[in-house]
């Protein structure tokens, strides 16, 4: 019996079909043939004849026309894919399907590359998300840009920011050209509730302006007029939010007219603010009081927050050189108080969105950026591989007429499905990454709690996906594309002339991996030993054990110095009966509380300095006490009973202050003229130790103590209450000794003092704890893709290494090779990195305490850390090398 | 005159040509040996059909969707392809034969008339 098919398949072969096409036909003709052969012998023909016959009637020519025709028109992929063809998207489509099959037909493989992309992807999407919500989406207020915060400033004592006095800003409102619109704001808490069931609200007391300058009006009622916003106006009227419209008066739209208790006084609701008012964003901030700038207050007494929005069209620049001219003019006019005090300021953005967080999130999209980076060379590294696993297919197909760049395209779009795939992944990732920063906001971030995901977020995420495809496709692309299809088809897929320079790429993009990490290491250790070292400062007062609460005494019911001085008298001596108390005392501020105050000194006896550099110091009021319960070594005598208002006044001076104004001497006894205090000379009575009251951070100031007993009617008030066990499960019981005294005022934000240290380096804890877990997904990844790199390598060279065991090397010396290699590259990315990490430190400086970003411990150890996490990559592949059976590896051959 | 002879040929040839093929799949399944057997047979001789045409002709009306080809291996043979009528290609074949036979009985009423 004849075999048709070898005949009609050399036919067919100037078609081009499609194998499996062309095998069908093949089979359809053969058993047409052999039916007519069979049949033809049937009649008695012979078989040479038949068979002449049956091959005769097939007529090649006529065949190869209709097939054509047919085959053709109705068209089917090309024999090899990747051969060309003038569709481009349809070449697309087709690659795209191709590579989901692919990723599809490995899921291990894709698996690895897609968490690891993923876990990059994810993390940079949060990380931008989090520099979208805080640094680009614009501020919630109308016209952001024209938006101007102004201070007072004095240089010349180092107050470069201070707040500004009330008829300096009546002056400049009615002397500047350049602002629209000027207000001024300044804290107002207050009571709220009558008996019993008083809470405290935050608020702010605003000049008439205030709205017109954020560009907001009331939803309902009205601002405030004109005449309120004077002394001696009807000042009892309020503004409220619209969270406290809702919660205070159910949302009642009949609420203008009514009345709200504030400070045990009716104040009358006059508006009500739209849900989209920003200015704070504190729960209980509630309230909007006028403010009445007072033109008979004191020109040194500096308490306001002023904001202005610029006329259409002024710059900035101008503005404050308007402003400047008339701090000159009232500096001439009234050289007192306000000579050496110029303006200054800076827009909304500047302000509200500190350039030092700016900077810590630029420095955290840089970092996650590296350890992206890093996931997307671990990625190349595991295509190439595979690359060359399909280095004989893409010769084939080379050889079959496909195309060298739509064989790269398409590995590259197989990348990008890849990369695409991850990146949805990532968004996951992101989604819950995005979580965990909300709930590790430490508070002083701006914007934070705003986190979304938007347009932007999601463009960005699907911008890096790609960028990924691109980066980690690009490699095994062009080498793919230029592949020696006769070398690799001598070869029979075993490659080793182009695999030399694959090898280098690998062992390149490993290099680099090490020195990211590296880098990282470095940053992330700068930022520990700071923390450590900041942890170590002592703050000047026992922390443990203390209990901070406060009070606000409002102003109708304690009128007089007397008896707010009775109350806190009162509690003074209640709390320190109370069981588990050791000590109670009263502040106007406590260390690390936030806030400050500060106060232009003169020294007796010394010569007065000149205009503008006149000596000050920050001052507390505190009661009797006050150093004890805070754990403040005192020398001299404390405040007590004697040091009444009418008694010759005296006041109690920090170390920093007696060296820095009675250096070499003993300041006890000493006169100190105060000038927040009325400007009377008072005797030093005693020296403490120095606080660090503003923040760990920042190094003492000079400071001068002042005793309740005489300034008691400073709001709020701080209460200190050193405890025996842990601090806040007294609060309960000092609230009910203070309900005792007074049933309507309450106490707010009651913290202990750990509690407020901790937040105090919450930022630090933060920045620290983020690139310390980047640091350490990058140390991770690279490890890994070194721990890939040699285990491959060893792989490849089992032959070689066979073949030298075979030759008498001791496995030891194997296994020494291997380590060595991957060592070294381990050692050179490691120098790379360090030269890196030199030129970023210079970015952290800011970010850093008392650790130089060339400190030679970190720089040292973070190489160390590496290496030894190296060693273990590399001591599995080189274990495996070192057990490599010399016949089995030569078998091969 | 020859071109248009041949033109009219042509495609009288392959519009019966589709309508012989697709009348012999319409009671059962056949594969082509069997179908160009059928067509020698039955035309008495007179119409017959290159191999190298035929087919092409089958994979052109398979890929219309008017038959449908599938490998059907029975007990002792070896495996071939049989072709069957689709619903589409029963509605070809119906209009197609209506087509034919006014074309005929047009062609008759002409050729008869000048004979009579």
């Amino acid at each position: 019996m004849p075999d048709w098919k070898p005949d009609i398949r050399k036919r067919l072969a100037t078609l081009q079909l499609e194998p499996t096409r062309e095998s069908e036909i093949v089979e359809e003709l053969a058993s047409h043939l052999e039916d007519r052969y069979q049949e033809l012998r049937a009649t008695g023909v012979s078989d040479a004849e038949a068979y002449l016959v049956a091959q005769d009637e097939l007529s090649t020519q006529l065949l190869v026309r209709e097939l054509n025709r047919i085959e053709r028109r109705f068209g089917s992929e090309p024999i090899a894919l990747g051969a060309r063809r003038r569709n481009m998207l349809g070449n697309l489509w087709q690659d795209t399907r191709f590579g989901l099959r692919l990723i599809r037909k490995s899921p291990g493989f894709s698996a690895v590359v897609i968490i690891t992309l993923a876990v990059g992807i994810g993390a940079n999407t949060a990380i931008f998300s989090v520099v979208n919500s805080v640094m680009l989406r614009s501020l919630p207020f109308k016209d952001p840009d024209r938006l101007v915060r102004l201070n007072e400033s004095n240089p010349g004592r180092g107050w470069p920011t201070f707040a500004v006095s009330h008829p300096n800003f009546l002056d400049w409102r009615e002397r500047n050209q350049s602002f629209a619109a000027l207000a001024a704001t300044a804290p107002a808490s207050g009571n709220v509730g009558t008996a019993g069931e008083v809470e405290v609200v935050r608020g702010s007391a605003v000049t008439v302006d205030f709205l017109t300058v954020l560009g907001t009006s009331p939803l309902l009622g009205r601002n405030f007029l004109p005449e309120e916003d004077k002394p001696g106006g009807n000042n009892q009227v309020v503004i409220l939010t619209y969270g406290s419209w809702q919660k205070r008066f159910a949302g009642d739209p009949q609420v203008i007219g009514k009345t709200l208790t504030l400070n045990d006084s009716p104040y009358t609701v006059i508006g009500v603010l739209p849900q989209s008012f920003a200015w704070a964003s504190s729960s209980n901030f509630e309230i909007l009081l006028p403010l009445a700038p007072d033109p008979q207050r004191p020109r040194a007494d500096h308490r306001l927050l002023v904001i202005g929005k610029l006329k259409d069209g002024v710059k900035i620049e101008q503005a404050f050189a308007d402003m400047n001219g008339i701090a000159s003019q009232l500096a001439e006019q009234f050289p007192d108080s306000n000579s050496g005090w110029s303006v200054s300021g800076q827009n909304f953005y500047d302000w509200l969105i500190p350039e030092e967080i700016r900077r810590s999130l630029l420095i955290f999209l840089g970092a996650v950026g590296f350890v992206l980076l890093i996931a997307c060379s671990n990625v190349a590294n595991l295509m190439l591989a595979k690359a060359n696993a399909r280095q004989r297919e893409i010769s084939i197909r080379i050889a079959l007429g496909a195309s060298r760049l739509r064989i790269a395209s398409q590995l590259l779009v197989e990348s990008l499905s890849l990369a695409l795939i991850s990146g949805i992944a990532g968004l996951a990732v992101a989604h819950f990454a995005m979580k965990a920063l909300k709930a590790m906001n430490p508070g002083d971030v701006p914007r934070l709690d705003e986190l979304s995901m938007d347009g932007r977020v999601l463009g960005f995420s699907l911008l890096i996906s790609l960028l990924t495809g691109v980066l980690f496709g690009l490699a095994p692309s062009i080498h793919a594309a230029r592949t020696n299809i006769n070398e690799m088809l001598k070869e029979g897929g075993r490659s080793i002339g182009g695999g030399k320079l694959r090898q280098r790429v690998r062992s390149s993009l490993v290099t680099i991996e090490v020195a990211l990490s590296v880098a990282l290491l470095v940053s992330a250790g700068l930022l520990l030993r700071s923390f450590w070292r900041l942890q170590d400062v002592n703050p000047g007062f026992k922390t443990d054990r203390l209990l901070t609460m406060r009070v606000n005494l409002p102003r109708n019911r304690y009128p007089e110095n007397a008896r707010a001085w009775d109350f806190y008298k009162r509690f003074l001596e209640e709390g320190t009966a109370s069981p588990g108390v050791e000590a109670v005392a009263v502040s106007s501020g406590v260390p690390l509380g936030g806030g400050n105050t500060a106060t232009q000194i003169q020294v007796e006896g010394r010569a007065p300095e000149a205009e503008g550099n006149k000596p000050s110091a920050d001052w507390r009021i505190i009661s009797p006490g006050y150093f004890r319960a805070m754990g403040i070594p005192l020398r001299g005598r404390d405040f007590d009973e004697r040091d009444t208002q009418d008694a010759p006044p005296v006041t109690i001076i920090s170390e920093e202050m007696a060296r820095r104004y009675w250096p070499g001497e003993d300041p006890i006894g000493k006169p100190v003229t105060l000038f927040s205090f009325g400007g009377k000379t008072s005797t030093v009575i005693g020296v403490v130790g120095d606080v660090r009251s503003i923040g760990l951070d920042s190094d003492p100031r000079p400071m001068v103590y002042v005793s309740t007993k005489i300034a008691a009617l400073w709001n709020p008030m701080n209460l200190v209450i050193r405890t025996s066990g842990e601090p806040t499960s007294h609060a309960s019981a000092i609230r009910s000794t203070l309900s005792q005294i007074d049933p309507n005022i309450p106490v707010y934000e009651v913290r202990s003092m750990d509690d407020l240290l901790s937040s105090t380096l919450g930022s630090r804890r933060f920045t620290m704890f983020l690139l310390g877990v980047f640091a350490g997904v990058a140390l991770l990844l690279a490890c890994v893709g070194l721990f890939g790199v040699m285990a491959y390598l060893v792989s490849q060279r089992t032959h070689e290494i066979g073949v030298r065991l075979a030759l008498g090397a001791r496995p030891k010396d194997v296994f020494r090779l291997i380590i060595g290699h991957g060592m070294s590259l381990a050692a050179v990315g490691s120098v790379i990195g360090l030269a890196g990490a030199w030129s970023i430190g210079r970015f952290l400086e800011t970010l850093l305490y008392q650790v130089k970003p060339t400190d030679a411990i970190t720089l040292a150890s973070a190489p160390v850390v590496l290496l030894s996490v190296a060693a273990v990559a590399c001591y599995v592949p080189a274990r495996r090398a070192m057990r490599v059976d010399p016949m089995l590896a030569l078998r091969y051959e | 005159m020859s071109y248009i002879n041949n033109m009219l040929d042509r495609e009288l040839k392959k519009g019966s040509a589709e309508l012989l093929i697709l009348s012999l799949v319409e009671t059962r399944p056949r594969h082509g040996y069997e179908i160009s057997k059928l067509i020698d047979a039955r035309s008495d001789g007179v119409l017959k059909f290159n191999v190298a045409s035929l087919y092409p002709l089958l994979y052109r009306l398979e890929k219309r969707g008017w038959i449908q080809g599938r490998w059907v291996e029975k007990a002792g043979q070896r495996r071939r392809r049989y072709y069957k009528l689709t619903r589409e290609g029963r509605k070809v074949l119906a209009a197609q034969r209506s087509g034919w036979e006014e074309f005929v009985a047009a062609i008759n009423r002409i050729t008869g008339a000048e004979r009579a």
